[in-house]
Formats: structure tokens, C-alpha cells, sequence
């Protein structure tokens, strides 16, 4: 064991007995549901299972405790015996299958609440939360780690009543025939449970460093698998490699290290417990000798020792799964405590769509400000037009306007009232933000356009798509509107995809269009056939654009060019090229890039290019 | 980590119903056997170590049931009890030292050997086809090198010592008892068998819900997965309501069918954990009248009562591992099958090419049944560019991937100077061709070690003038950390552009004879695009240049453009000739210039369209 090894102090670690007040209070969520009753009855029931387990130890000690004291046995005794171990063992069927069903029907019932429950808090999330998660960390979080919970509440939680229980019964027994000899048996117990606790911690501390370790070296192999096709092509299999072993024998280093730091308090709590019974031998045999007690209680002492421990070194298989149990509830937590934003007691009605920011400041981390100061106007009806470099927070506009997150100064406006004070569906009703990133659901074509407006008819569809110059090709579609959409929409190419979109978009009909133009090339058929459906979408309304295409902006009303967070340039097309400032820069910058082609040996760029 | 992994597998995991499909159990045996290396000795070590402890941790039962005959025979005196008592203490030190030894040898076997597998695995990758890569979504390759392997650790580190010591120890104590009293050790005994047949019978009945789990199950993740993707655009379009309705629909389904699984497995499977410890009931019964009928002495009976009890729990344990070997099997099965995917077939001929023109002749190619190439042939001569464009999935990219034997041609023949692809080293091939990729790939390290990769032995001048060339330098310079900037998921992000740019000054720094862009080109910022074509034109001179590209004024100027359609080279000529021959090319181009041009809406929409109303 390294001692100078830093654990860091965490404030997730929790100790068990925390632990499992979390769960009890998860199970309290759903009112009136009584799934605490059904959790306690598994509890419970487990325990009556010990006890009817223990009828058949109480039989056959009152039986042994007389043919030790050379009684003969008779048949009328034999007969007793058999009814109570017959009583013990329907005991024992009867309340292990209670104990399973109420635990495990309760333990599925609880995830699947708990997985509505959260369900249903996501959605209430601004959605700067989502996209500030791993999605995949969501997911995990409603599908293994609720299973993980499923598995505590329906198996390990019973366990550790069942540890307990047995050695309860057999202590309290013992205690009753001679306490002296119980108190020897308690001596490791006493010794042994501090060692579990501390171990359970320690479990969990190094348990998380590992999870942290692990995730760099597994992150640095995955690297390798994705960066397959670089390495490959740059012929760099021995460089590859080399970071690879790296990360490889890390991840092996570690996993050592850890178990070996495991293994040895879990051996020892084992073996301090089990020590109980040379201890036990010990007292009950010097108590004999004594003449303290009789024949009979010192066989049944030793006959009891190992149903005292044995349930006990059970709890070593049960740590882990409580400590996985409390991980999982932490990441639960994480998402159960994140706020949604304030709703408006009495929400207010915009009036128009003209739409304000005034002295907008955000930060994604704070103390890194992406915009300061930000002031501009879009009356309604027109059309703005955003351009800077990558990283000026040209995006961010958007995703400010449609309230992904909230300005952490000034304010913005639609219609004069403050975004924050008009209620959800207000404001999504009010726009359409079209994203980079298309989003298809897996279904038909006919309900990904209709999903902008339910109950939407085939003629209204057909309308949206006609207007997004999408009718003709899903009319080519096997099934037309009727076929169905794999999941992403890979049956459809990219500027397909994109139409789609828009034609949903359209049919919702908003007053104001945040349109985020894609980045990447698609062929020029499908780009042409975009950007008219970009242009039905976009006429009359209140239009603010993220712009990549300087030709497709040129007309607009205002063109707003950013930079280090604010404002720099604002202006139409001519004001601006007049200035002569960034945005001519960009215009003769693209003017230049438009006369530029790549060239074989024959021809020279320099003489092109000016 | 597997302590509690069988106490998980008693529940939800037994519910898995990839068993159904019948998982190859021994798979994960065979895939540990091949990569034991020299740890053979060192798991039977822990093997036997194992044994030994689950032997040592009996000697206190037996210590006890020596001081119970005593004291029932009356012959109990105090060095009888101190020297059992003594025996057990070292029983129980002995047991547990030699089970935590155990544990720990057979850890350091498991990671050696998870070790190796990830190593074999990830070796063999680099040997395979990129198209293999290109095939499956990226999680795969990960999941075989970095999950499926991990989970050897239940077997090798678990599975195996606690398994043998349990059932040697088991056979070997059953063997004991029936040597001490037949009728006795059977009483003990029969409950075993009789609880293993009750799991089993509880478990068929469970596993009629098998395939109904795993279908409720695939429709929960998929909709939470959709839940998640699709939350921006659910929002924006008011209808959190129904998209939760919808998923929410799918959790309660599958609640639905944990519990009928339950209903269904619990009666009888539930049986199986209470049996096992109740043999208690038969053992007194039949002990009391064997001892009625004088046959069975009371400390013969009492030996019974304790050890018979307690004996069969290690089985137990063993019985907990098996629930998860479906899983652990069918991860092995995975990692099994990519170690027996063919290599890519390397001559490994260095030969001399006469010069880097490229050619094809008569290549058809195809993924599944159908082909996407249907007889393509071109040459694309040193020095000059070729062009590749036309529709998406026409096919263009895919003869971008021939050139550098990403896949290997069906028919007909891709040959670089005159010299067949696959008949050069494939260490030859890659150091003749450059490829840039569309979706560009930076590993998480500094700018320079990315650039760097193109040719490790670069001076930091030649990385500086690489930058350079591809117009990367002055927005390196702009970083907080220069040329030292960490890329990756702790480091700067770039934009698409920007990342484009490190990649083609990777690859002008590779100084590769044959440059393949695919789409390299793609991504357009007004302030990147100009400078992507002017590091484009840096890489190119003296060069065999094939692009593929959609912004079609970057190829204006090509040598040679060949236009694609559906698998084939429909037209192919300079700019100027495919304008005039009025076809696919230039339909293509009329709609580039007006996609490009034509505003979002006209000068004066605002007040037209308010003049409207």
C-alpha cells in the first residue's frame, strides 16, 4: 500500500448509513405509491426467513442439549422436531418468496419512477444544461445506474438485513444462556464492523480515483482506435503504438495497485471477524471447565459460532454493489439538483417581434466572458445578418435569443418584453431556430415535418415540403411521405436532411427565424435546393442569421460583424465595404478565395490571385 | 472490479437475454488461453492457493466439531480446548492469507493477460483494412480493445480460483462425509441438486420473457438516446409533452416486463437461495432417526449439523459468477472475431515506381452486394490535379479511398507509376500517398506534436514552415500557448476550418509524391476558406493531386475534372469543355454559382413585404 498516496477529498464520497438514507428518501419520491412499505416489507420478510432458518437451529438445540445430557431419545420427540424443522422450512419458503417479491417488484418500480421523474426534469432543464453534459453521461445515468439501484433495493439491501439477522437471533440467544460468552463472541464483531466501515470508504475513495485513472488511459486508447485511420495513413504504426503500450500498461499498473490496496483490508475484516470463533471455543470451553455452564449450552455455543459469522463476511460481497449503488446515486443527484430556470409568476405578451438586446453579457465558465456589452436591434420583419471569426460568440446570439441559456447581464427583448419573463411556450412559439446539426427522428417523413404542428394535415405537409423543395424527392421516396426515417436519417443524404428540416420548420410558421447556416460542403444540386427552401422559410418574418455564405447576406437590412464579444461593425452591406473595416476584409478575402482554384504545374497561383 | 459482480449478476443481470442466441461460454477460456503468455504458473499457483485457503477456512469447523465430540464424550479439558482453539486461529489465518494471496496473484495474471489482449487486439487492428474502420461506428473498435477485454477479469481473476478451490473443496468434503456416514452425507447433500433443478425450471420460465426483455429494453435506450438527441429541437418546437409521453411510454413498458420476468422466475428461482442454506432440515430429521435407530452417534451427527450446513456455500458463490458469463462470453466472442479478421494482404515489396502517376483501370467496387463503382477508369498524371466531383453517393469518395488501399478494388486494378497497389508495401504505399480526410482527426496534444505527426524527425522550423504553407500559422500564433497548445477534450477547441488546416500542414510536412483530398475543402468560415485554398495550393506543386471536392471554383482550374455519376465517370474534360458540352458539369455549376449567390431574401424584403400587409 502506497501511504503517500493523495485521495482526493471528496465531498461525493458518502458513508453507507448516508447512502442508504438517499435511497430511502428516493423511495419516498412517489406519494401515496407505499413503496417505502413494500421496501421495509422486503426487509422484513428477509429477516422472518432468518428467524424460520433459525427454528430449525432452536430444534435441533433443545434436542442436542438433552442427548448431551444422555436423555434417550423417543419417537414423540423425533415427531416434535420434524414439525418444527417442517414449520421452519414453509417459514422459510414462504417468506423468501415475500421478501423477493415485495423487494424486487418495489425495486423495479422505484427505477422506473425515478426514470419518469427524471425524465421529466430534463425537459424542464434549459437546454444549456444538455449541452454542456456528455449525452452519453444522461443516458448512463436513466439506464445502467438505475439498474444498478434496481440491484441494491431488490438484492443487496436484503442481504445486509439477512447478515444481521441470523446473528442477532444467535447473539441475543447466547446472551440469554451465559453473557459472558456472547460478549467473547461480540469481540470480533465489535473489532471487525469499524474495519468494514472503513473500508466501505476507503473502497469508495479509491474507487473513485480509479474510475478517474482508468477513464484517462481508456480515453487516450480510444484515441488510438479513432486516430486508426490517420496513423495508418501517415505510416506512424510504431508512434501510435508507443502512446498506446503507454496507456495500456497504465491502465494494467493501476487496476494492480488498486486491488492490492483492496484486497488486504477486505482479508483483513475476514479474518479479525473469524477469529470470533477461536474465541468463542476459548470462552465457552474455560466457562465448562468452570462449571459456569452446562454441557449443552457449550455445544450449543459452538454449533452457533459459524451462523454467527458466516452471514456477517456475506456483507464483503455487498460492499461493492453499495458503493456502485451510492456512485450511481450521485450522478442521479447531479441531475435532480440542477435548477430549471425561474418561470414567470404572471408572464407577459410581447408586443410585435421586434427583437432587442440590450447590453447582453454571457460567460459558458465564468470569469471567460464570450459576450460583453452586447447592444443591437432587429426591427421586425428584417433581416440581420451575424459574421466573425470562429469563437466570437456568433452563435451564442442564438442560443441566447432562444433562452438555452440566460444573459448573466442586461437583458433581451422580443416585442419589448424581457425573454425571461414570458413563459416557455411563449417564447418557443415565437421561434424557429435552425440548427447546424439536423435532427430527424426515427419515424415517417410524414411526422417528422408534422411534429412542428400536431394535427397537422397531408395537404399542410405537402405545402411545407413543397415550399423546402423537398416534395419531389420524397415523392421519390419508396413510400413518399409514409417512409420511414432510419435512425439519424442516414437513408437520406445530407442537403435532403437539412430540407426536411426546413419544411418542419415552415409548417410551425414562428414569427422569427434564428437560422445557424451549416459549415460543411454538400454537393451543389442539394446546396442550391437548401438555400431556396431557406429562402421560403425565412420571407416576412424577423430573420437573424448566423452567416457563412457572405453572398447569401449581402442584401440584408443590418449586418452585425463580431468580435471579442461585442459589436465591432454594424451596418448594411454598402455602409460596411465603404468603411473599409473587418467586413470589406472578409468580402475581399472571399472575392479572392472565388478567383482561386487549385492548379496543376502549368498554371501560377500568384499571378491569379491579384 | 468484481466482488459485487455476482451479487449484480443475482438480479437484473440474470434477466440478459443474449443467452438466447446462445453465447459460446467458453470463449472466454480459449481467448484467455492464447494470451497467458508466461502466467500459466503463476494461475495455477493461484489456483492451488485458492484451494488451499477454501481447505484452511474448513479447519475450524472441524477444530469445533472436535471440541463438541469431546465434550459430548465428557472428555473436554483445557489443552484440548486451547490447542483447537489454536488450530482454528491458524485455520483462519491460513484461509484468509492464502485466499487474499490468491486473489492477488490472480489479479495480476487477469491484467497481464487483459494486458495482452488489448495489446493483440489493437495490433491486429492496425493490420486490417481501413475500410473495417470505416464500416462500424467508431464504438466498436473501442468496446473490443478497451470494454470486452476488461471483463476477463471475472474469469481470470475470480472465476477461475474461487471456481476450482470451490468445487475441489466441495468434492473433496463430499467424499469426507460419505466416507464418515453414507445415509448422513446424502441428507446433506440432496437439497443441492433438488434447489439447481428448482433455479433451472424458475429460470426457463423466466427466459420465456426473454426476448420480450431484450426488445423492451433495446426500446427504452433507443428512446431515451432520441429523448436526448432530439431535446433542442423538441424544445424549440414545444412538444416536451409528447416527446416525454413517448418515452415515458417506453419506460413503463419495460417496468412492466421486469415485473412479469419476476412473477414468472421468482416462485421457483427465488427457491434456489433459500435451499441451499436450509439443509439443516433434512440433516436433523433423518440424524435423529438413525440416532433413534442406534445407528449414528450425537457427535457424528453434530459433525453434520456444522459442517453440513456450511459446506455448500462456496458453491454458492461459484453459481453467483456464472450469471454474468453470457455477458463476459459474448465479449470474448467479439474480441475472438476481430483477432480472426483477415489482414489487409501486404506484399511487403518495396519497389521502384517510374514516376506517380495514377491509374485506374476498369475498378469496379462494392460494400455489400451491390457495386458503387462500376468500371471507373482514369489516369491522373504526375503533376497534375485531378478532380473528382458529382452528386453525394456517386461514388467519389470512394475512389478517393482505392487510391490508398482503404479497400481493395473487385475488379480491375489501381496501380501508382505503373505498379499495382496491392502488389507495393503497404509501408510503401503510405509513405507515397497523402490523404486528407473531410472529418479530420487531431489526437489530444500539443499543435505541433499533431503537425509533427506528419514526419517525426521535423525540426520545429520545418513544423513552423509546414504551418505556414497551409496558412495555419497566424492563428496558431493568435492561441494563449503558440505552437504548444493542447488540442482535445482538455484543450483549445478548433473550428472545422482551422482543424482542416493543421491536418494539410500535417500532411505537407509528410512531403507525400501522391496527395488524396477528400473533401478537404468542406467547411467554410468567409475568413477560412481563402486561406484552406491557399494551404491547399502550398501542398500541390510537383504533386499528383486527386480532390474531391463541392465547392467546385477550387477545381476550375483542374488539369483534368472528372464528373461521377452513380458509379461511373460520366463526363470528364477541363472546366471550360464541360461547360460547353452542357451536362451534368454544368448543370452542377449553375447550381454552385446560384446557391452561392442568390441572397436569403431580396434587397428590400422588409419594406415590401410590410407595404404587404
Amino acid at each position: 500500500m502506497t501511504g503517500q498516496t493523495t485521495i482526493a477529498p471528496s465531498q461525493d464520497v458518502r458513508s453507507d448509513v448516508d447512502s442508504l438514507r438517499r435511497v430511502w428518501a428516493l423511495a419516498g419520491l412517489q406519494r401515496g405509491k407505499g413503496l417505502r412499505g413494500k421496501v421495509l416489507r422486503g426487509i422484513l420478510y428477509r429477516f422472518f426467513q432468518s428467524l424460520s432458518l433459525g427454528l430449525a437451529f432452536g430444534a435441533m438445540i433443545w434436542v442436542v442439549i438433552d442427548l448431551a445430557a444422555g436423555q434417550v431419545l423417543d419417537w414423540a420427540r423425533i415427531g416434535q422436531v420434524c414439525a418444527i424443522v417442517a414449520v421452519s422450512l414453509i417459514g422459510q419458503t414462504v417468506f423468501s418468496y415475500l421478501s423477493a417479491m415485495n423487494a424486487w417488484l418495489a425495486s423495479f418500480e422505484l427505477a422506473s419512477d425515478l426514470r419518469l421523474a427524471i425524465l421529466d426534469h430534463l425537459r424542464r432543464l434549459p437546454m444549456g444544461f444538455h449541452l454542456a453534459r456528455h449525452k452519453g453521461d444522461t443516458v448512463t445515468v436513466l439506464t445502467s445506474d438505475m439498474q444498478m439501484l434496481e440491484s441494491f433495493l431488490s438484492d443487496a439491501l436484503p442481504r445486509i438485513a439477512q447478515a444481521f439477522g441470523l446473528p442477532v437471533i444467535v447473539l441475543g440467544y447466547l446472551a440469554w444462556r451465559d453473557w459472558p460468552v456472547a460478549l467473547a463472541a461480540l469481540v470480533s464483531i465489535a473489532l471487525g464492523l469499524p474495519l468494514f466501515a472503513w473500508t466501505s470508504r476507503r473502497l469508495a475513495l479509491l474507487g473513485i480515483r480509479r474510475q478517474d485513472t482508468q477513464a484517462e488511459a481508456g480515453a487516450r486508447m480510444i484515441e488510438y482506435v479513432q486516430g486508426m485511420a490517420v496513423i495508418r495513413a501517415f505510416n506512424r504504426l510504431a508512434k501510435g503504438e508507443e502512446s498506446f503500450r503507454a496507456a495500456l500498461a497504465d491502465f494494467r499498473d493501476i487496476s494492480v495497485r488498486m486491488v492490492m490496496q483492496l484486497t488486504l483490508p477486505l482479508v483483513l475484516f475476514g479474518a479479525v471477524v473469524s477469529l470470533g470463533v477461536p474465541l468463542v471455543m476459548l470462552a465457552a470451553g474455560a466457562r465448562n471447565l468452570d462449571g459456569a455452564i452446562d454441557t449443552g449450552t457449550l455445544v450449543t455455543a459452538l454449533v452457533l459460532v459459524f451462523s454467527l459469522y458466516s452471514p456477517l463476511l456475506a456483507l464483503i460481497s455487498v460492499m461493492e454493489l453499495t458503493r456502485m449503488a451510492d456512485a450511481s446515486l450521485t450522478r442521479i443527484d447531479r441531475i435532480m439538483t440542477a435548477q430549471s430556470p425561474p418561470l414567470p409568476v404572471s408572464p407577459k405578451e410581447p408586443q410585435g417581434f421586434a427583437v432587442r438586446f440590450e447590453n447582453a453579457g454571457f460567460s459558458y465558465v465564468a470569469g471567460k466572458p464570450v459576450l460583453t456589452d452586447m447592444s443591437f436591434a432587429v426591427p421586425e420583419r428584417t433581416m440581420t445578418a451575424v459574421v466573425g471569426p470562429s469563437g466570437s460568440g456568433k452563435s451564442t446570439v442564438l442560443n441566447l435569443l432562444a433562452r438555452f441559456w440566460d444573459v448573466d447581464e442586461g437583458r433581451i427583448t422580443i416585442g419589448g418584453v424581457d425573454i425571461r419573463e414570458m413563459s416557455e411556450e411563449r417564447l418557443n412559439s415565437l421561434i424557429t431556430v435552425v440548427f447546424q446539426d439536423v435532427f430527424l427522428f426515427t419515424g415517417t417523413v410524414f411526422d417528422n415535418i408534422a411534429f412542428a404542428r400536431p394535427g397537422a394535415t397531408q395537404a399542410e405537409v405537402e405545402d411545407a415540403a413543397k415550399a423546402a423543395c423537398a416534395h419531389d424527392f420524397i415523392m421519390l421516396l419508396p413510400q413518399g411521405y409514409q417512409t420511414r426515417i432510419d435512425e439519424g436519417g442516414g437513408n437520406l443524404s445530407g442537403g435532403e436532411r437539412q430540407r426536411i428540416s426546413i419544411a418542419r420548420a415552415i409548417l410551425k410558421g414562428a414569427p422569427i427565424v434564428l437560422l445557424d447556416e451549416a459549415t460543411a460542403a454538400i454537393d451543389p444540386t442539394n446546396e442550391r435546393a437548401v438555400q431556396q427552401a431557406l429562402t421560403s422559410l425565412v420571407a416576412a418574418k424577423t430573420l437573424i442569421v448566423v452567416a457563412h455564405k457572405l453572398g447569401t447576406i449581402r442584401a440584408a437590412d443590418q449586418i452585425l460583424v463580431v468580435g471579442e464579444g461585442r459589436i465591432a461593425e454594424s451596418g448594411s452591406h454598402d455602409a460596411l465595404m465603404a468603411a473599409g473595416g473587418r467586413y470589406s476584409n472578409l468580402w475581399n478575402a472571399r472575392a479572392r478565395s472565388e478567383s482561386w482554384r487549385i492548379e496543376g504545374h502549368s498554371s501560377n497561383l500568384a499571378t491569379r490571385a491579384h | 472490479m468484481s466482488l459485487a459482480e455476482a451479487s449484480l449478476a443475482e438480479t437484473t443481470e440474470s434477466l440478459t437475454p443474449e443467452a438466447a442466441q446462445g453465447p459460446d461460454y467458453l470463449a472466454p477460456l480459449r481467448l484467455m488461453r492464447g494470451h497467458l503468455g508466461d502466467s500459466s504458473a503463476r494461475l495455477a499457483f493461484a489456483i492451488g492457493l485458492a484451494t488451499l485457503g477454501v481447505f484452511a477456512e474448513l479447519v475450524p469447523v472441524w477444530a469445533v466439531y472436535r471440541l463438541v465430540a469431546a465434550a459430548v464424550a465428557g472428555t473436554l479439558d483445557w489443552p484440548l480446548v486451547t490447542t483447537h482453539a489454536a488450530i482454528a486461529a491458524l485455520g483462519v489465518i491460513v484461509g484468509f492469507a492464502a485466499m487474499g494471496l490468491a486473489l492477488g496473484q490472480s489479479h495480476l495474471v487477469a491484467f497481464d493477460v487483459i494486458h495482452r489482449v488489448r495489446l493483440a487486439a489493437a495490433r491486429h487492428m492496425a493490420r486490417l483494412p481501413l475500410g473495417y474502420f470505416a464500416e462500424r461506428p467508431s464504438g466498436d473498435a473501442k468496446k473490443q480493445v478497451v470494454d470486452e477485454p476488461e471483463k476477463l477479469e471475472a474469469i481470470v481473476a475470480h472465476g477461475l480460483p474461487e471456481g476450482v478451490s470451490s468445487v475441489a473443496t466441495w468434492l473433496a468434503v463430499s467424499i469426507w462425509l460419505f466416507a464418515v456416514d453414507w445415509r448422513m452425507a446424502l441428507a446433506a447433500i440432496v437439497l443441492t441438486p433438488v434447489s439447481f433443478v428448482l433455479l433451472g425450471i424458475g429460470m426457463k420460465r423466466g427466459g420465456t420473457y426473454a426476448t420480450a426483455y431484450q426488445r423492451a429494453n433495446a426500446r427504452m435506450n433507443a428512446a431515451i438516446v432520441e429523448y436526448l438527441a432530439g431535446m433542442p429541437v423538441v424544445k424549440v418546437f414545444n412538444r416536451t409533452r409528447d416527446s416525454f409521453a413517448e418515452t415515458s411510454a417506453a419506460a413503463r413498458a419495460y417496468a412492466d416486463i421486469e415485473t412479469r420476468w419476476a412473477r414468472a422466475y421468482l416462485p421457483l428461482g427465488g427457491a434456489f437461495y433459500m435451499l441451499v442454506i436450509a439443509n439443516i432440515v433434512v440433516i436433523l430429521p433423518v440424524g435423529l432417526m438413525l440416532v433413534k435407530a442406534g445407528t449414528l452417534d450425537l457427535p457424528t451427527l453434530l459433525l453434520f449439523v456444522i459442517l453440513g450446513a456450511n459446506y455448500s456455500q462456496p458453491l454458492l458463490k461459484l453459481f453467483n459468477q456464472f450469471h454474468g458469463l453470457a455477458h463476459i462470453a459474448m465479449g470474448s466472442s467479439a474480441v475472438t472475431d476481430l483477432l480472426a479478421q483477415e489482414p489487409q494482404a501486404d506484399s511487403g515489396r518495396r519497389v521502384i515506381l517510374r514516376n506517380h502517376d495514377v491509374a485506374f483501370e476498369k475498378v469496379r467496387f462494392g460494400y455489400g452486394q451491390n457495386d458503387v463503382l462500376h468500371g471507373v477508369g482514369f489516369l491522373a498524371r504526375t503533376g497534375e490535379v485531378t478532380a473528382l466531383v458529382g452528386p453525394s453517393g456517386s461514388g467519389k469518395s470512394t475512389i478517393a479511398a482505392l487510391v490508398a488501399r482503404f479497400r481493395d478494388v473487385r475488379e480491375g486494378n489501381v496501380s501508382i507509376g505503373g505498379v499495382d497497389v496491392r502488389d507495393m508495401a503497404i509501408d510503401q504505399l503510405m509513405e507515397t500517398v497523402a490523404f486528407v480526410f473531410q472529418d479530420t482527426f487531431l489526437f489530444s496534444d500539443t499543435i505541433a506534436a499533431n503537425i509533427r505527426f506528419g514526419n517525426p524527425d521535423a525540426s520545429d522550423d520545418q513544423v513552423r514552415a509546414a504551418a505556414e504553407a497551409a496558412r495555419a500559422h497566424d492563428f496558431i500564433m493568435a492561441l494563449d500557448h503558440g505552437y504548444d497548445t493542447p488540442l482535445g477534450e482538455q484543450g483549445r477547441t478548433l473550428s472545422g476550418g482551422e482543424r482542416q488546416r493543421i491536418a494539410i500542414a500535417r500532411a505537407i510536412l509528410k512531403d507525400a509524391p501522391v496527395i488524396v483530398l477528400d473533401e478537404a475543402t468542406a467547411f467554410a468560415d468567409p475568413d477560412n476558406e481563402a486561406a484552406i485554398q491557399d494551404a491547399i495550393a502550398a501542398l500541390t506543386k510537383g504533386r499528383t493531386l486527386i480532390v474531391v471536392a463541392h465547392r467546385l471554383h477550387t477545381i476550375m482550374a483542374a488539369d483534368q475534372i472528372l464528373c461521377i455519376d452513380r458509379g461511373h465517370v460520366a463526363e470528364r474534360g477541363r472546366h471550360r469543355q464541360l461547360l460547353e458540352q452542357n451536362g451534368l458539369y454544368a448543370r452542377l455549376w449553375e447550381d454552385y454559382l446560384h446557391a452561392r449567390n442568390t441572397p436569403l431574401r431580396p434587397a428590400n424584403a422588409a419594406t415590401i413585404t410590410q407595404e404587404a400587409v
